[in-house]
């Protein structure tokens, strides 16, 4: 028999107010274990606080989202986000899974070819290339996606001294008939930037025109939005066709997908609400074959997912700092994770479990963050159990941009542990040390004394 | 000047082919030691030599057919005129104006015969030599001028005048030899088809035939000592010389029937032996009524029974396995057997019309033909495709709601071009579990692929189909989605080909045309075959590259610039061609090769190689057996060669032997889709090949193959055979 927790005796409020359409309560078992492994065992190995993958659910959402679309489209291929989590480990397991690599700087994109990505199955987005990164783009023999005139015309004056024809995509911004209208990435579809862009490539003679790109926002809820994206790419694909005499070779829909998260201000929980793989493959897809395209030789469908493949796989375990009463009477929690390392809460209503059994009793809680500043908001309103200090917290998907954009502020950054298929545990990020915060500043001499 | 040369040529092949025709053959060193021995009696020879020649010329110079001269079939029957008169009369001048019109006889009858029994797709063997040798012999009577011929009654005499004391002691040596009785009847039977009776005639014919053919020379052995048996049993004598004189009627009758005409096998070796006392009965009543006029019966028996038995087995209804006539004479029991096995493995069935798989990516097999569930007694020739996850499981979440199995809504296409021929698409969509017997298809479409064949595909998605009644459909086009409707428990798609046009139709076995059985080891391409239960599958991915590079096309030219390990470096030209009958090959001018091509758009396969196999046209042959023009990494595609592709050793040699009964070796082909460069363009594409010949389980690699596929066709070729290396380089003379 074990022994019963223990429960402080509480006054709570009497809520008669207005609960949800499903009631107000969202009653979350504990997160004892993840994958068979026990989150305390790793908090006890590894330290606390302490990013979690799982290599099992990455390779399990990929072939997902692969099915989803292979299913439907014939010829589909997904290059990995670099963005989204660089750390080594992680893309590696994307590549082995046949994925490419999508990057957005010389940073990244280094990082891709010292990952033993192929040059050529190497896509480069983003809007702040240099000459130095265009250059190596081109050696490599990569695609190299266009954001604006000024880079299209760099392009052509070094493709001019090149022997290699680089080649390259256009990015292509328009409405799709959501809001925000993202316009600040490509030329505009509508307005006929993209076909100035177009014709100057082709004009050019210096460059190859294999793709057309576009990124039509992040967290789009509705699956339509792809659609519109792809027939409207699919138009200019067959009018260029029709124009130039030749095919493009691949349509890339970008990233935006959706994750299970909840955004702020949803009135509903993301799984229940966001759009499945299947519901952007079959909006995608669809469009796509029906479109004009000739069926016989349909342009390879690209997809830079990132957040979507990788956000459940990543957890983030932390323990409680303190209880504490704020003014009102409101319950607090500080935690020793903050948004330090939890960048997405600014976005999300991150789902937080204890990671241990926990009372039944439930309290609408802030959750804090160890900064000693006051943005460090972790969970501005939670329905939480008591927990006591020492007690272990895990937060789910935060797979995407947390490792990326974390920020070595007043703490320094926890390990990151990869638990593989067989259960084993490996630390794919070490954390940071006094050492590797100082390794590269330098006191000027006349400082060195205090 | 050239076209004397080319004449000669053809003369002396025609010359030859002649000389092995008497045994089935067109080897060369066996015509050669036929030549030779028949010269044992040196007018004998001589005149067999005058009476193909005469054949021949006279053919050619009357216009007959160049195929049939060179192919030996009128020499051969000239050939046994020739020998038989040569060897009664003593050679004068007259003897050789006699052999003259007598092979114009036999020339005559040659024709005659192919056009009256060649219609029945009968050969007329040795009639034409019968009819007009017994004809001759019964008009020489009345030729004055011609002399019995005295040699073989004083033969040491004679063997003396033709090598002196040497030749005699060779003679002593063959009659002091001691061997079973039974052996030395063999080697005379054997030297009688020759009209000699010689044992070292006989041994040298059977050291030929052991080398033409040893299926051939395992029947002549097998029809000899099954008559020997059959006399002994009757009583008589068979080491009789009037016996011996017609013995080799049962060789004859044994290498026809048993590998010649019809493809060897256990049945054919049986039917050899049962035919004995049939020819018995023949030899002997034969005998009996040309003995009224002085004529010996000869090669007769061996005629009648062949020529019997080989047009009573065109009336059977049912196909017995294992008495099946040869298709495409090879003239060689090994060659046609090895063909007939290596066809019946690759084209059990003739041509398909070819239906593919009707969905897009990779799906499972749940439930195969005869299945456990639904698929029985009519319907049993249909598949149930679900999607299953690494972990086997066809749904996500509990599996309590449709939308959680992987399947549900996902695109169905036509499998095959067609007409919409039936739809049903009004059935609601079952809850999990529940099942609609009432409407047991569910939402259903039938596809007409032409008037005899359709495919049914059921259990659709309410309100998901997306063509109309009598709308032409491309195959791979999406048609409909997967559903749950009808007698469907969890969503699934059933797949059927039938004969009829009917939402209730039985179902017939029909093959997939292609697709990816993507095992655990490496995903292996399946042609015409029938997916089983439990198989994840997929259709192959169109590649443009491969597409183009192996789509060859009657007047192109390839040219390769072809490197040695020597140094020495070549060019080589093929072309492709098209031969009257629409079959397809390649051709190499320099070595005289054919290789020919089957295909569609998705497939090509070599059928057949003929010429020079030390050309490189062989290698590519070998290398390229069956290639899909698709491109999956990894995707192995198997085949088998037929039994005999290279050189002989002495398994292979032994094989020969008992390959009628049991093949204990084996080749096989094997293509890896290695790597891809350049995954846009579908181009820069490595595959390697290799042919594995296997004795029992152990495999050996004696060749090995690559291909690299850059801008559309085929850039680089490379042949390993053994340490033997040629680099073949698509060359072109712009470029050069």
């Amino acid at each position: 028999m074990t022994k019963q927790i223990y429960e402080r005796p509480i006054i709570r409020k009497l809520e008669t107010g207005m609960p949800g359409k499903f009631g107000m309560r969202t009653e979350y078992p504990p997160t004892t274990q993840i994958d068979g492994v026990p989150v305390k065992k790793i908090m006890e190995q590894y330290g606390s606080p302490v990013f979690i993958l799982s290599e099992d659910t990455i390779r399990t959402t990929f072939k997902r989202a692969q099915r989803a679309f292979s299913t439907r489209y014939p010829k589909v291929q997904f290059a990995w986000s670099y963005k989204t989590n660089y750390l080594d480990a992680v893309c590696r397991i994307y590549h082995q899974e046949g994925s490419w690599a999508e990057v957005v700087s010389g940073f990244e994109y280094d990082k891709a070819l010292h990952n033993d990505v192929d040059g050529r199955k190497i896509i480069f987005n983003g809007p702040g290339k240099s000459e130095e990164d265009l250059k190596k783009a081109i050696d490599n023999d990569s695609l190299i996606h266009i954001d604006h005139l000024d880079e299209l015309y760099l392009l052509i004056g070094i493709a001019g001294n090149s022997s290699r024809k680089p080649r390259v995509a256009i990015r292509v911004n328009m409405d799709t008939g959501i809001y925000p209208q993202w316009d600040r990435f490509g030329f505009n579809y509508e307005n006929g930037q993209a076909w100035d862009a177009i014709n100057k490539i082709v004009g050019s003679g210096k460059l190859e025109l294999t793709g057309l790109h576009t990124h039509i926002g992040t967290f789009i809820l509705t699956p339509n939005a792809y659609a519109v994206a792809a027939t409207k790419l699919a138009e200019l694909a067959t009018e260029i066709s029709n124009k130039f005499n030749f095919s493009i070779k691949y349509i890339d829909l970008g990233g935006g997908f959706a994750s299970r998260n909840t955004l702020k201000g949803s009135y509903l929980p993301g799984p229940d609400v966001n759009p499945t793989f299947d519901d952007y493959a079959e909006a995608i897809s669809s469009a796509l074959l029906n479109s004009r395209l000739d069926s016989s030789n349909l342009p390879l469908l690209i997809l830079e997912t990132g957040r979507a493949l990788i956000d459940d796989a990543g957890y983030l375990a932390g323990s409680v700092v303190a209880n504490k009463r704020l003014s009102g009477g409101k319950k607090s929690v500080i935690l020793d994770l903050g948004v330090n390392l939890l960048f997405t809460s600014f976005w999300y209503d991150h789902k937080i479990t204890p990671a241990q059994s926990f009372p039944l009793h439930r309290e609408d809680t802030v959750l804090y963050g160890p900064l000693c500043m006051n943005i460090d908001v972790v969970r501005e309103n939670i329905s939480f159990p008591q927990l006591n200090a020492g007690d272990g917290v895990v937060v789910h998907s935060v797979g995407a941009y947390n490792m990326t954009q974390w920020m070595q502020f007043i703490t320094m950054r926890p390990k990151v542990v990869l638990i593989d298929l067989k259960g084993n545990l490996h630390v794919i990020r070490n954390n940071e040390s006094l050492g590797t915060v100082i390794e590269n500043e330098i006191v000027p001499d006349y400082l060195k004394s205090v | 000047m050239q076209k004397i040369k080319e004449y000669l040529s053809e003369q002396y092949v025609g010359l030859l082919n002649s000389y092995a025709m008497v045994f089935f053959s067109r080897d060369r060193f066996f015509a050669w030691i036929l030549l030779l021995v028949t010269f044992f009696d040196p007018v004998a020879g001589a005149g067999g030599l005058i009476g193909v020649l005469v054949s021949n010329i006279a053919a050619e110079i009357m216009g007959f057919s160049r195929f049939n001269i060179r192919s030996g079939f009128y020499g051969f029957n000239s050939l046994l005129t020739g020998l038989g008169i040569g060897l009664y009369y003593q050679f004068t001048p007259v003897l050789v104006i006699l052999i003259v019109f007598a092979s114009l006889l036999t020339l005559f009858l040659a024709v005659a015969l192919e056009g009256v029994i060649g219609k029945y797709a009968l050969p007329y063997l040795t009639l034409p030599f019968l009819i007009s040798f017994w004809m001759v012999t019964l008009a020489a009577r009345y030729y004055t001028e011609l002399d019995i011929s005295e040699r073989g009654i004083y033969q040491i005499n004679e063997l003396y005048s033709l090598g002196g004391q040497y030749m005699v002691a060779v003679n002593e040596w063959f009659g002091a030899l001691t061997l079973a009785p039974s052996l030395v009847t063999y080697f005379k039977s054997l030297s009688a088809i020759l009209f000699q009776y010689h044992l070292l005639t006989g041994m040298l014919v059977a050291i030929g035939l052991l080398y033409y053919s040893r299926i051939a020379f395992l029947l002549s052995l097998v029809g000899f000592y099954s008559a020997y048996l059959f006399y002994s049993l009757i009583g008589a004598n068979f080491n009789e010389l009037n016996y011996s004189f017609i013995g080799f009627n049962y060789i004859l009758t044994a290498i026809a029937i048993g590998g010649f005409f019809i493809v060897s096998s256990r049945t054919s070796f049986l039917w050899v032996i049962l035919l004995t006392p049939l020819i018995s009965i023949m030899v002997t009543s034969t005998s009996v009524l040309l003995g009224n006029f002085q004529l010996s019966t000869y090669s007769l028996p061996f005629n009648i029974i062949v020529l019997l038995f080989l047009y009573t087995l065109k009336f059977r209804e049912k196909s017995i396995s294992g008495l099946k006539a040869v298709a495409i004479q090879e003239y060689s029991p090994e060659k046609n057997l090895y063909t007939a096995q290596n066809n019946a493995l690759r084209f059990p069935a003739g041509s398909y019309f070819p239906i593919g798989l009707p969905v897009l990516g990779e799906w499972t097999v749940t439930q195969g033909h005869s299945g456990e569930f639904t698929h029985r007694e009519g319907w049993s020739h249909a598949w149930d495709f679900e999607i299953t996850d690494d972990k086997g499981a066809a749904f996500m979440n509990k599996g309590l709601v449709a939308g959680d199995y992987y399947c549900y809504g996902k695109p169905v296409t036509a499998p095959a071009d067609g007409w919409v021929e039936e739809i049903l698409d009004n059935i609601a969509d079952n809850e999990i579990g529940q099942v609609n017997l009432n409407q047991n298809w569910g939402n259903t479409i039938v596809i007409r692929h032409n008037d005899r064949l359709f495919t049914k595909l059921c259990h659709l998605k309410k309100g998901s189909i997306k063509v109309e009644k009598g709308q032409r459909i491309s195959k791979g086009e999406v048609i409909a989605l997967c559903g749950n409707s009808g007698r469907s428990p969890v969503p699934h798609l059933h797949f059927q080909v039938q004969q009829t046009p009917f939402i209730g139709s039985l179902t017939i076995d029909y093959p997939i045309s292609q697709y990816i059985v993507n095992a655990k080891e490496r995903p292996e391409l399946i042609s015409y075959a029938r997916p089983r239960k439990g198989d994840k599958i997929s259709s192959l991915p169109h590649n443009s590259s491969l597409q183009n590079a192996l789509n060859f096309i009657p007047g192109q030219l390839i040219e390769f610039k072809v490197d040695d390990e020597q140094g020495t470096a070549q060019n080589i030209r093929w072309e492709v061609m098209v031969d009257l009958y629409n079959h397809t090959y390649l051709f190499c001018s320099k070595s005289g090769s054919k290789a020919y091509f089957s295909g569609s758009d998705d497939l090509i396969y070599f059928t057949w190689f003929e010429g020079s196999r030390k050309s490189l046209l062989f290698a590519f042959y070998l290398g390229a057996y069956k290639v899909a023009k698709g491109y999956s990494r990894n995707l192995v595609i198997r085949d088998v060669y037929p039994a005999k592709i290279s050189g002989s050793n002495f398994r292979q040699l032994l094989q020969d032997f008992a390959a009628p009964f049991y093949m204990f070796t084996r080749n096989q082909f094997e293509l890896c889709y290695c790597s891809m460069n350049d995954e846009l363009a579908q181009s820069g594409i490595l595959l390697k090949s290799k042919t594995l010949r296997y004795y029992g389980k152990k495999a050996k690699a004696i060749a090995e193959f690559e291909f690299e596929i850059t801008n559309n066709r085929v850039e680089k070729f490379i042949a390993r055979f053994g340490n033997k290396q040629s680099i073949a380089t698509r060359y072109d003379k712009n470029t050069a």
